[in-house]
């Protein structure tokens, strides 16, 4: 009898369940396929990297944890608005002498069957989504999705079901608390509650809202003058001003908003514009606290979705310079050891006995360092804050040399032809002009270096930015001396380069790969104590799109949930309000208002309302964007990308909430 | 005099094939300009669904309704929308105010959503709220008005947009005696001053008796017609007592 009950209140109103169920299915739907991650065709590929795996897993963990608290505060949000749409029906309940625990008990077989439905539906959706999911994956990791197989993940699906069944458990915990709450005659009288319009004092509201704004504007230039390399207290300080100015902002907002409208006398008295300004006025005055939120989770979104694609953009843009050898490895150099086994690192592959075969090209050099400092080179032509910047950045310091009969076996390693270099030349190897525009300054405007008093002509005009060994996107700054240099030198490292012969390059891989990882392991510390540092290509690459897939998988992950759950919170204030104000509607109509205006109205209102906190998450975003671009570099493609996401995700709500909120007042 | 209002042998139909009421069975009269015609009956009468039928609001299943010339019947639901907004002024039995807006908002609503001039609309106001003595309450909001107050500001607002005909259902119907007797006068200066002519619904034989003319309904049909003429309103009042009893009464014993 009672499920009879449940299951027709669930069919009767179903549209006012739609945008919970939509709302708990999409984040079913998103939970399941970022747990189904493990499972999916591109990283199996990648499965032989464990470490990856391993980091990969503990964040999609972790994430999904903090990820279950905010659905879970968003999914009894959304059941308290369903609760106090239905109270009079639950009044009538028990008027006709119903108790409180059969109430509860068909509220309690409700959420079940809500839950179930969306659980089932969302794990469906999430499993289809999952595979659009593996080619994006197989995209970001750059592994060739060439054998597709359908997947479908067991432990997602199982945490899924268990993730949501909590938050259903806790939702039915919560009616029950609700309902025992209620008194017989509020339930009855919900849908006449008098409208409390809160008269506010108009040079108050003024004032305030004069006072967010400055607020705000404070925060902005403190964050933009330090970035986020400020005080961990400075940026609290900046964080707070920026969070209390929004709620003042919003507090304030839509009555100083009246006033100025009400000045604009066009603009007032136009259509029905009176109508639409005191609905939304009376919307945003209640409901300022939530909009609070949703404009800094938006904002949060914004800079998240952004700074992931930015993030995974760089680290493309990195991995593909400067990887030009198929492995690469360095020893670092102990200079109070004198033992060339410890030093040397042709020596130390011996110890250990490591032979490269016949097919593996490659070749030894030896790195050293000079008594010439990078800064002092350049001073001339560094401002004060590039100077700091490149202490900041470890660019500083005593410039590396190789010497030339080195180099050009490496260059020759690369296929290109060797250099003949003078006994009073050099030349400059440098990525240097990617930092600052002091080294091309340099090169164009003197052609000489003097090291250990003794000057050297510099050969080239321009920088070669070609690395001498695998470094990834690391800064480098290399002057390449004659063999017959004579001043001051400290060797550095010793290290190899190899290229591998097309036919063997699987075999080759292998055994460098497992040689480096040993290296990275410690494994040979007992036989030689020499510290030697090694990467295949491959290495740096999988590391590199492991970290861009971390990177992207979180802000995807997070920023998906924040969007929805800003928009479903918009869309149920917005549907709640409809059924509250389906009387002023009704007097609208009977005073001779046309239903296109009234549709024109319920379009602006919800326009407005969901732009309003947009809006201002954008700006904020903007700032906040700016005050990061230290870490980033710009890139269009992530702006396009993250706010495609943004406009599809929200513009599909507020299109939902507006055929919702057109379909209740047509009632 | 012009005529404003012909209803010519309407007829409502509620139900199906096998189950049909007639709310309205074969109604005919005629509303002149500067009329005020009370409607009384009983409930269940049909009254309501006359005014219903009147103010556009609801279509009738046969006959003809004529307003100002105009055949409401064939219209269609867009003109319908702009004959209901520029011909017609509601009163209603619970006010129909926009809460959220103030009372001057209120009555700009109507003025507003006919796209009148900005820079009549304020004048027009203030003219319609000095001949209802709301000027000093204008800047209220619905909920800081009394009852009377609230009826007389929806009252404005039917008539700021100087209609052809005010429709008022049950305008007392929520008001106490006192309240009920302003807005009463109120509706007679207009009615004597202004030459407003009103169609007023209700089943109270006071607030009837302020009208020019009565139109008794029982069962969809007219049962009785009363015409003020020169009668005082006392005596007026006492003619409506008497048809009322016969109209409650049940009809065997009457007849």
């Amino acid at each position: 009898m009672f499920s009879k009950i449940a299951i027709n209140n669930v069919k009767r109103s179903f549209r006012d369940y739609s945008i919970y169920f939509l709302t708990l299915t999409l984040a079913v739907c998103i939970f399941y396929s970022f747990n189904s991650i493990e499972s999916q065709n591109a990283i199996l590929e990648l499965n032989k990297n464990k470490t990856f795996m391993l980091t990969l897993n503990k964040v999609i963990a972790g994430t999904s944890i903090f990820v279950s608290f905010v659905l879970g505060g968003l999914i009894i949000y959304a059941n308290k608005f369903l609760i106090k749409k239905r109270k009079k029906e639950l009044g009538i309940y028990m008027t006709l002498g119903m108790s409180k625990g059969k109430i509860s008990k068909i509220l309690i077989f409700e959420t079940l069957l809500i839950g179930v439905l969306s659980l089932v539906v969302g794990v469906v959706l999430g499993i289809i989504a999952s595979q659009g999911l593996s080619v994006l994956v197989a995209n970001i990791l750059s592994v060739d999705l060439n054998k597709y197989k359908f997947t479908i993940s067991l432990s997602a699906v199982i945490k899924s079901v268990v993730y949501f069944g909590i938050i259903f458990l806790l939702v039915m915990i919560f009616n029950q608390f609700t309902i025992s709450k209620y008194k017989l005659i509020d339930m009855l009288n919900a849908a006449k509650k008098n409208e409390e319009v809160k008269l506010k004092n108009s040079f108050v509201s003024v004032l305030i809202f004069i006072l967010s704004v400055g607020l705000l504007a404070a925060a902005y230039t403190r964050i933009l003058k330090t970035g986020l390399n400020a005080d961990n207290s400075d940026l609290l300080v900046t964080i707070m001003m920026g969070v209390i100015g929004t709620l003042l902002f919003f507090f304030s907002l839509s009555n100083f908003f009246i006033h100025i409208v009400q000045w604009n006398k066009k603009i007032y008295l136009k259509d029905i514009n009176i109508f639409v300004l005191r609905q939304i006025n009376n919307k945003i005055n209640t409901n300022f606290l939530s909009m609070t939120l949703i404009c800094l989770m938006l904002f949060l979104t914004i800079t998240l979705l952004f700074s992931a694609f930015d993030i995974k953009g760089s680290i493309d843009r990195n991995s593909a310079a400067n990887n030009d050898f198929d492995a690469s490895a360095f020893l670092i150099v102990n200079n109070e050891n004198e033992d060339s086994k410890v030093n040397n690192i042709e020596d130390y592959l011996n110890e250990i006995n490591f032979t490269f075969e016949a097919y593996e090209k490659h070749t030894f050099y030896s790195d050293y360092k000079l008594n010439i400092k990078i800064e002092n080179l350049l001073s001339k032509y560094l401002s004060k804050q590039e100077q700091i910047d490149l202490e900041e950045n470890y660019l500083d310091g005593e410039i590396s040399a190789l010497k030339i009969s080195d180099y050009n076996s490496i260059i020759k390693l690369k296929g290109q032809n060797a250099i003949d270099l003078k006994e009073n030349e050099v030349l400059v190897v440098s990525n240097y002009s990617q930092v600052n525009s002091a080294l091309p300054e340099y090169m164009k405007n003197e052609n000489i270096i003097h090291i250990d008093n003794k000057a050297y002509a510099i050969k080239n005009e321009a920088p070669i930015e070609e690395s001498i060994k695998n470094m990834g996107g690391a800064k480098f700054f290399y002057l390449i001396i004659p063999d017959t240099f004579n001043g001051g030198l400290e060797l550095e490292f010793t290290g190899f380069n190899v290229m591998y012969d097309d036919s063997y390059s699987e075999k080759s891989e292998e055994k460098f790969a497992t040689l480096f990882t040993n290296f990275s392991e410690d494994k040979y510390r007992d036989i030689n104590p020499a510290l030697v540092i090694g990467n295949t290509k491959e290495q740096i690459k999988d590391r590199d799109n492991g970290m861009a897939a971390i990177v992207v998988f979180l802000g995807l992950f997070l920023g998906l949930i924040f969007i929805i759950s800003s928009a479903a919170v918009m869309a149920l204030q917005q549907l709640s309000d409809a059924s509250d104000s389906l009387e002023r509607y009704k007097s609208l109509r009977r005073i001779g208002v046309t239903e296109k205006l009234i549709n024109n109205a319920i379009l602006r209102q919800s326009l407005i309302y969901f732009l309003v906190p947009l809006g201002l998450a954008v700006v904020h975003s903007i700032v906040g964007i700016r005050a990061e671009s230290g870490n980033f570099t710009f890139h269009y493609q992530s702006i396009i990308v993250s706010s495609l996401l943004l406009v599809i995700i929200y513009g599909a709500y507020f299109y939902a909430t507006y055929v919702g909120v057109k379909n209740i007042v047509k009632k | 005099m012009q005529n404003i209002l012909s209803v010519e042998k309407i007829e409502k139909y509620y139900g199906n094939k096998g189950n049909i009421t007639k709310a309205i069975d074969n109604i005919s009269f005629k509303v002149n300009e500067g009329e005020f015609l009370g409607i009384m009956g009983p409930s269940g009468s049909g009254k309501t669904t006359l005014l219903n039928c009147i103010s556009t609001i609801d279509n009738v299943t046969t006959g003809n309704i004529i307003i100002n010339n105009k055949n409401i019947t064939v219209l269609k639901a867009k003109a319908l929308e702009e004959f209901r907004r520029d011909e017609l002024g509601f009163i209603f039995q619970d006010f129909n105010l926009l809460d959220t807006l103030t009372a001057y908002e209120n009555i700009a609503l109507a003025l507003t959503i006919q796209k009148r001039d900005i820079r009549e609309i304020d004048n027009l106001i203030k003219e319609v709220a000095s001949k209802l003595e709301i000027t000093e309450i204008l800047s209220k909001y619905p909920f800081q008005l009394s009852g009377g107050q609230k009826q007389r500001v929806a009252c404005a607002r039917a008539l700021v947009t100087e209609p052809s005909l005010i429709l008022a259902d049950e305008p007392t119907g929520a008001l106490d005696s006192k309240s009920s007797r302003l807005l009463l006068d109120s509706f007679e200066k207009l009615n004597k001053e202004y030459h407003s002519t009103i169609l007023m619904v209700t089943h109270d034989s006071f607030t009837a008796s302020y009208a020019n003319r009565i139109l008794f309904i029982k069962d969809g049909r007219i049962f009785n017609e009363l015409i003020r003429g020169s009668d005082t309103r006392k005596e007026f009042f006492n003619k409506i007592i008497e048809v009322v009893s016969l109209l409650g009464g049940d009809v065997g014993n009457v007849l």
